[in-house]
């Protein structure tokens, strides 16, 4: 039984407390539209934070395991998504700070992303199906509800209503996967079940296979993996675009983190050639993305397309990882970095929005003379996403692209991931490079420059600094990456 | 297993299934709540019959307590309780319908070859009855933290839930008042 003092208990607990006593307080305060929610739900993420970097300095933590005899593990892995999702909680809590003012069920509001981190976090810290799914839906029925949150606007029901029957779906297959699993080796410890499909005889693969099959078909809907990506686009732009940047930044992490867990290690230990069949599925996607991109006329739409887009490249990594030393610790790295970069986008978006209302990218023009600081978060995260030095995107996509080439060696077809992530940049640098033109180089309406939102203003400036910062001295960031990555050759020892 | 109580099995499960998946449609298709939720307890009640036969007494007795007794019995208290006419246009694209029943054959094909083809027919089952002490044992050491998790999930439905059904413009009216 895992010890009540380990880091992902401590994390339930803190925000689990916090997000469940939010609402009884606006019950007993009976007032609208308060930031004092925001507040606390902002300083039980930044304690939680503060608590994970604790553990990891302090190394009270396991190196990054694959297995455990428990339900959740506290290790490396666990924490290195635990930063990136509460980061990205952290940036959407105060970037909702000015969008929720005046609005109702603000104390809900907050409520909803305290308890949705948690099933974020827990994913990366679960080491049995059970508790994995358990901690899936713990992310994803607050996010059902924080999708659907604008009740008033059509495109939010829309998007809340795609978003929980895409959801609903693919927890179904996801449990039919744990129920084959389970019914081939008796386990739903993840270890167990992994050692159960190496000892499996020639009959009996193709259940495991299909299992494995269920698990990347689930895990692809969260993701927006093409073709399990047809929801994603209309739920980001109908949702609130804060929300739109939880689920990008953190909800589609979190899926990663599920099929690292899952996934990646079934395939390495049933020695099976999933990897070919993921490389491709990331060539499509990225390219799918990119394309659609290009012709959308809307600003969260677009982002929402990039964000697929990203999950291809994110994918190269993992397709990867059972020929090169360095593919997992790439999609790490560019994990943390999408999700700075993604929900930095986004909350720029939503300061867009509440200021002047406009999401139309025709909308945008001279817009950096209007919302001079919001304009250049903008402007810096989409060239981060786009992979241009010396930002952080540029390291993590060159880590993905080089770890591509380096599995050449084993795996002939790998490079061809490279050469297919670097045409795709350069695609997507044309649909980032309009918004820009638009923003800096056209002259809008009026010149008169508006008052920006503070609480948009930090998150701004924090993500700048983030984005410069690793872009210009990464080595911390690939080092903490490198220590997350579970080491994979255990799993040859249990065949 | 004798052969005849292999067949009265086979055709038990037979008439489950068809009662299960034909209430499940049914539950889908019609257009009256209330039938619908009814048709809905049935295909409950179902599953809780195949739990019998796969000898899980003790998860029969549990989705017949939970699923058919609180929560198909909360659904149709609900349907009664809220307005009843019918509050979203129909539209029907019958290209959509059959483009996506042909996936749902296709896929339940595809699976039903696997799992036909797989040793799964050979698979020798001698499991002894199950102890229901280990069950519960396992639940507060294992998987303790999963059923705290599990408790979140239910408070963070609820939250949202009381949010999303909490009418605005009723407030408002009383503002003005």
């Amino acid at each position: 039984m895992i010890e009540f003092t380990s880091t992902p208990i401590i994390l339930t607990i803190l925000l689990g407390a916090v997000g469940v006593i939010l609402p009884v307080i606006s019950i007993i305060r009976k007032e609208r539209g308060s930031s004092l929610y925001g507040g606390i739900a902002f300083g039980a993420l930044i304690a939680a934070i503060c608590f994970v970097a604790y553990q990891i300095l302090s190394k009270h933590i396991m190196p990054a395991a694959i297995f455990s005899k428990n339900v959740l593990v506290d290790d490396t892995f666990g924490s290195f998504f635990a930063i990136a999702m509460l980061l990205v909680s952290i940036m959407t809590t105060v970037g909702s700070f000015n969008y929720m003012r005046g609005r109702s069920n603000t104390a809900v509001y907050y409520s909803l992303i305290l308890l949705a981190s948690i099933g974020m976090v827990l994913i990366a810290y679960s080491t049995d199906l059970v508790m994995l799914f358990v901690a899936w839906e713990l992310m994803s029925i607050p996010t059902y509800v924080l999708a659907g949150f604008n009740k008033k606007d059509p495109s939010s029901n829309e998007a809340a209503i795609k978003y929980f029957l895409f959801g609903a779906l693919s927890s179904g297959i996801i449990i039919y996967g744990i129920s084959i699993a389970y019914g081939l080796t008796g386990s739903t410890n993840i270890g167990d079940v992994i050692s159960g499909f190496s000892k499996l005889g020639p009959d009996m693969m193709p259940l495991a296979l299909l299992a494995v099959g269920m698990f990347i078909a689930g895990f692809g809907f969260k993701i927006g993996l093409v073709p399990f990506h047809m929801w994603l686009p209309d739920t980001y732009e109908g949702s609130p675009p804060t929300i739109a940047g939880l689920l990008a930044a953190g909800t589609k992490k979190a899926g990663f983190a599920a099929a690292l867990r899952v996934i990646i290690m079934g395939t390495i230990a049933l020695n099976v050639d999933w990897a070919f069949a993921l490389g491709i599925i990331a060539i499509v996607t990225m390219t799918v993305g990119n394309l659609a991109a290009i012709m959308q006329k809307n600003l969260t739409r677009m982002l929402a397309y990039s964000s697929i887009a990203h999950a291809g490249y994110i994918l190269i990594g993992l397709s990867v990882a059972p020929f090169s030393q360095i593919g997992i610790q790439a999609s790490l790295f560019h994990i943390l970095n999408h999700a700075v970069m993604k929900a930095a986008a986004f909350i720029a978006a939503a300061g867009i929005i509440t200021t002047l209302a406009v999401s139309h990218i025709d909308k945008l023009r001279g817009l950096g003379k209007r919302m001079p600081i919001t304009s250049l978060g903008l402007v810096i995260s989409l060239l981060a996403l786009a992979g241009v030095p010396p930002l952080n995107g540029f390291w993590s996509k060159l880590m993905l692209f080089g770890a591509a080439i380096n599995a050449g060696s084993v795996a002939p077809w790998a490079p061809y991931l490279a050469v297919a992530g670097v045409l795709n940049s350069a695609l997507s640098l044309a649909y980032y490079g309009w918004i820009i033109r638009k923003m800096y180089f056209e002259e809008g309406e009026s010149d008169k420059r508006v008052k920006e939102p503070k609480s948009i203003i930090a998150v701004m400036i924090f993500s700048i600094i983030f984005m410069v910062g690793i872009g210009v001295y990464p080595d911390p960031i690939i080092e903490f990456a490198k220590s997350a990555v579970p080491n994979l050759s255990a799993l040859s020892t249990i065949h | 297993m004798a052969n005849g109580a292999q067949h009265m099995v086979d055709s038990i499960f037979l008439a489950v299934s068809v009662l299960t998946i034909g209430s499940a449609i049914a539950a889908l298709e019609i257009r009256s709540l209330i039938y619908g939720s009814i048709a809905l307890m049935i295909t409950l009640s179902g599953i809780a019959g195949f739990f019998l036969l796969l000898d899980a007494p003790f998860v029969a007795m549990f989705q017949l307590s939970v699923y058919v007794g609180s929560i198909a019995v909360l659904i149709l208290f609900t349907v009664m309780l809220v307005r009843r006419e019918l509050i979203f246009n129909k539209i029907e694209d019958s290209r959509r319908r059959y483009a996506g029943i042909g996936l749902m054959i296709i896929i339940m094909l595809g699976i039903g070859t696997i799992i036909i083809g797989s040793g799964l027919k050979t698979m020798e089952t001698n499991t002894q009855t199950i102890d229901y002490r280990k069950i519960g044992e396992d639940f507060l050491t294992y998987y303790s933290p999963a059923l705290i998790v599990m408790a979140l999930i239910l408070s963070s439905s609820v939250i949202g839930a009381l949010a999303l059904a909490k009418r605005e413009d009723v407030t408002n009216e009383q503002r003005t008042d």
